[in-house]
């Protein structure tokens, strides 16, 4: 080969070098900006408009957020409150479980008891199950008359359409259907603990309760922070459960936020989806919030 | 010392034997009740078995099709979790290689970039990708379905964290041999990387079937549309028989079933390479 | 599930050359400049005409002097009674062809003892509007603005509550469709589209008009919509396929009985007296002028929200979880806010 020829071919290389790289991430990146990237900005510019979902869209500036945010003779203002209310208190009830029943799972799992593979593939089987399937078996559980729940326990409750028992049914479901996913991650972080941290105390004399605060819990901490953080995302998105559950009764106390943000953008009357976006923006915000709170909380706890 | 994990693994055992207990419950109940006449059920107070046990359920909603598309929506749904995982195998395992093994500038940046990004609830832009989607013609398609769930960045972190572990010295033997950036992923990485690939199927997969919101706005032609609208669909069409929407509700249920008894093997070794996850 | 219509028609792409909408749908249609009227085209089907469809399926598609929809059928809301019960225990309230809520609350009472329920609560926003209308409740007064809290929005809510309270119907978290298949309830109200489910039932069972205050038919009212169909505007639609359209139209008028079959009724009255359509149930609404009459399709421009509003909040003034006045002022707004935002937006 001649010097030359090897000259240019090494260029060549170097150039498609630089080149390559972008090659890879290319077709990620181009799904990500057409259907992520310009919605989210779309759909920002969309809050500060009247759209109706058929027209263009005219800019009205802060209209929507003044409206929702301090107009308390706005209808909308009220959806919002009610709305955020409901799925905060949601969150708060919820997230809790979702965290502290997986961990114990988890925890036991790693015993290795008898029959340890099933109950794990048990526990998480509900998350691979659509919402609509989960709704439909629950619906039953829950049945005045014909369920389970109340044929076995002797009761008369109306699960779904009084409280407290329509958000107890409500987080009943979502434990039941969501916690695999996380249960899974605690058993991961378990397994890579060393066996020797555990050993080295037992023979300091620590007891299980101390070895769970002392080893177990820091060791598993960025596992925790992950979960707490992806799991709040996810709960603050509910909208499946109390659609199909309780259709947001009684008198709207299970009402959350993305079902008045749908119905008000895609319901069955004009659309509205101008001040729509509007709440989902703010149902935005309030979740980087919070899980910016947990992010620092957690972590500066853990030092 | 022995007996004191003797002991921790009967505690545990019977903890979860009532955990499980209230887990298997509704399922075995939706099950039986599938397999109960609607008149016995209706009738004949709370029985937790069937006394005759019946496919009447079963072959109302797959035989007698005519009223209820049940083998559209499963076949739509095939269709559009299938399409839809393999898309994001091929897009998430390219970006993962990418931000693991080569370098290019400003990728760290782009990285992070993209992991904040996540932070971002997706209701924000559903609205808008709606008519994203109605400019592309894709409203009441598969397309509709297929394609934007691939702009997801959580499995490229996955799958990243899972490369992460395999030695550098491998890429760097193989390139010494000439091998260039596309031959090193496909023939070294792409192999070991397998696991977490199967994990990525299952919830791709999974997340694609059990999607609910999404599907329920870009889909109005019952006869397109994926199961889970669908079975709300039927939930208000057949809201008498319960019996017969249990046999939907499990009919439904058993693709993602089938996926996650393939899958399951390579769950915990997967997370426990993949979950090392720093916030 | 609407909503979507207006986008695509709007981006003049993937336009269906023919569309079936419900009838409540055709004024915000038209109001936002989608539709292409018929009247061009009518003249070479004279039969196409109102004669010879149910007139208040027909008027719908009259708007300022144009055609913009033309009828394929009327659904109703009416109700199913099981046979048995009703003989043993309101065996006079048939005479009629009209049962009263007063023959409902009495027989409700004389079943009381068996555990039999007189009447199931049903689909709220059916029920609230035809006894509404009954009533002489009007949806709007100056065809914008909606008009529910009102003296008689309050009565319509308080029969119902009233009953409820009685113990004569069906009880909150109770499924009324279960109820009636089971043969535990006397009276189901629901539409002529259930008929397959009802099917499924071990007894015999018959379709009489809604719940009524009185037994007069002319005064009486049964919930109804209309499936339509119409053109949306598009470039792609020429006269080659415009034509195809209105033939495809005179055809559906004189070939309704599969329609008919799956339990609808057609909304043109070709197979009126035909004999295999006299003897399916919902054919009573059809079968004379003055049971045609009682059909009205609530055609209010913000009925979308008005039926969003009333299937969410009735159900808790019924169940008594909130007061009526509450219920009332709570929907009015509810509603009201909305329309004033759409009204805001179109300026």
């Amino acid at each position: 080969m001649d010097a030359q020829v090897e000259k240019n071919n090494i260029k060549h290389v170097k150039k498609d070098r630089h080149l390559t790289p972008w090659l890879f991430v290319a077709p990620h990146l181009i799904i990500f900006a057409i259907f992520f990237l310009i919605p989210v900005i779309f759909g920002i510019y969309i809050s500060f408009t009247n759209w109706d979902l058929m027209g263009s869209p005219k800019f009205i500036g802060l209209a929507n957020y003044k409206e929702l945010l301090f107009d308390n003779s706005s209808v909308f203002y009220e959806q919002l409150r009610t709305g955020l209310k409901n799925t905060f208190l949601f969150v708060v009830i919820s997230v809790p479980f979702c965290i502290i029943v997986p961990l114990l799972m988890a925890l036991a799992l790693n015993v290795k008891p008898k029959l340890g593979k099933f109950f794990q593939a048990l526990f998480y089987l509900p998350s691979l199950f659509a919402i609509s399937a989960v709704v439909i078996i629950w619906n039953l559980m829950f049945n005045v008359a014909y369920g389970p729940i109340n044929n076995i326990f002797h009761l008369k409750t109306v699960w779904t359409g009084t409280q407290p028992y329509a958000w107890i049914a409500i987080v009943v479901v979502t434990i039941w259907w969501t916690i695999g996913g996380n249960m899974i991650i605690y058993q991961a972080a378990l397994n890579g603990i060393s066996k020797d941290y555990y050993e080295a105390a037992e023979i300091d004399g620590a007891t299980p309760t101390q070895q769970f605060f002392k080893i177990t819990l820091p060791s598993i901490r960025s596992q925790i922070l992950y979960t707490v953080v992806m799991t709040t995302i996810a709960q603050f998105n509910i909208y499946g459960q109390p659609l199909m559950l309780t259709n947001g009764g009684p008198d709207s106390s299970t009402s959350v936020l993305l079902m008045y943000i749908q119905q008000n953008a895609f319901g069955s009357g004009q659309s509205i989806a101008g001040i729509a976006s509007a709440m989902a923006i703010i149902l935005g915000i309030c979740i980087m919030i919070v899980s910016a709170i947990q992010f620092v909380f957690l972590r500066d706890n853990s030092r | 010392m022995r007996k004191n994990k003797l002991g921790s693994r009967i505690i545990a055992f019977t903890f979860l034997l009532i955990l499980a207990i209230i887990w298997v419950v509704p399922l075995i109940w939706g099950i039986v009740t599938s397999f109960k006449s609607e008149a016995e059920f209706s009738t004949i107070g709370f029985k937790f078995l069937p006394i005759n046990w019946v496919l009447t359920n079963y072959t109302e909603l797959l035989v007698n099709n005519a009223s209820t598309p049940l083998f559209h929506w499963f076949a739509n749904s095939m269709i559009i979790s299938v399409s839809n995982t393999v898309l994001v195998l091929i897009v998430v395992s390219l970006s993962a290689f990418a931000y693991d093994r080569l370098q290019f500038k400003g990728k760290n940046a782009l990285f992070y970039f993209l992991l904040a990004t996540m932070m971002f609830p997706s209701v924000v832009n559903i609205i808008p990708l709606y008519k994203i989607i109605d400019l592309l013609g894709w409203v009441n398609t598969k397309w509709a379905m297929i394609v934007p769930g691939a702009a997801g960045v959580f499995n490229i972190f996955l799958v990243r964290q899972f490369m992460s572990n395999i030695p550098i010295s491998f890429d760097e033997a193989a390139r010494m041999d000439g091998a260039s950036d596309f031959t090193i992923f496909r023939k070294i990485i792409l192999p070991l990387t397998k696991p977490v690939l199967y994990v990525v199927a299952l919830f791709t997969f999974t997340g694609s079937w059990n999607d609910f919101l999404w599907p329920s706005i870009v889909f109005n032609d019952i006869d397109k549309m994926p199961i889970t609208p669908g079975l709300q669909l039927l939930q208000g069409m057949y809201q008498s028989q319960p019996t017969l929407l249990m046999a939907g509700a499990f009919i439904a249920i058993v693709p993602t079933f089938i996926l996650y008894l393939f899958a399951q093997k390579y769950f915990l070794q997967s997370m426990s390479l993949s979950a090392g996850v720093k916030g | 599930m609407y909503t979507k219509i207006p986008t695509v028609v709007n981006s003049g792409k993937n336009i269906p050359d023919l569309n079936i909408v419900h009838a409540e749908r055709i004024k915000q249609y038209k109001d936002n400049n989608m539709l292409i009227s018929y009247d061009k085209y009518l003249g070479d089907y004279p039969e196409i005409k109102a004669s010879n469809y149910v007139t208040e399926a027909w008027n719908i598609g009259d708007l300022d002097g144009k055609r913009y929809s033309l009828p394929l059928d009327i659904h109703t809301f009416q109700m199913y009674y099981n046979k048995d019960l009703v003989k043993k225990y309101a065996p006079k309230a048939l005479d009629d062809n009209i049962v009263t809520f007063d023959e409902i609350q009495a027989a409700g009472e004389a079943a009381k003892k068996d555990k039999i329920t007189g009447l199931g609560v049903t689909w709220f926003k059916p029920n609230f509007l035809s006894l509404y209308a009954q009533y002489g409740g009007k949806l709007t007064k100056n065809g914008t603005d909606v008009t529910l809290d009102n003296a008689d929005g309050k009565k319509t809510l308080e029969k119902y509550v009233a009953m409820y309270k009685s113990g004569i119907t069906s009880r909150d978290g109770q499924d009324p469709a279960q109820l009636f298949q089971s043969g535990k309830e006397i009276f189901y109200p629901e539409g002529i589209w259930m008929q397959n489910q009802v099917k499924a039932a071990k007894f015999e069972w018959g379709m009489i008009n809604a719940p009524q205050l009185s037994s007069d038919l002319s005064k009486a009212v049964n919930w109804s919509s209309s499936h339509q169909f119409v053109m949306f505007k598009s470039k792609d639609r020429d006269a080659a396929k415009t034509k195809a359209i209105m033939k495809f139209i005179a055809w559906v008028r004189t070939h309704s009985q599969e329609w008919a079959k799956s339990g609808q009724n057609p909304a043109s009255l070709a197979i009126k007296d035909d004999a295999a359509y006299k003897k399916m149930g919902q054919s009573f609404l059809i079968n004379t002028p003055e049971e045609q009459a009682t059909m009205k399709i609530f055609d209010y421009k913000y009925n979308g929200f008005v039926a969003d509003s009333l299937d969410k909040h009735v159900g808790d003034a019924i169940f008594g979880k909130v007061s009526i006045e509450k219920t009332l002022q709570t929907m009015q707004k509810e509603v009201q806010g909305k329309i004033d935002k759409d009204q805001a937006n179109k300026k």
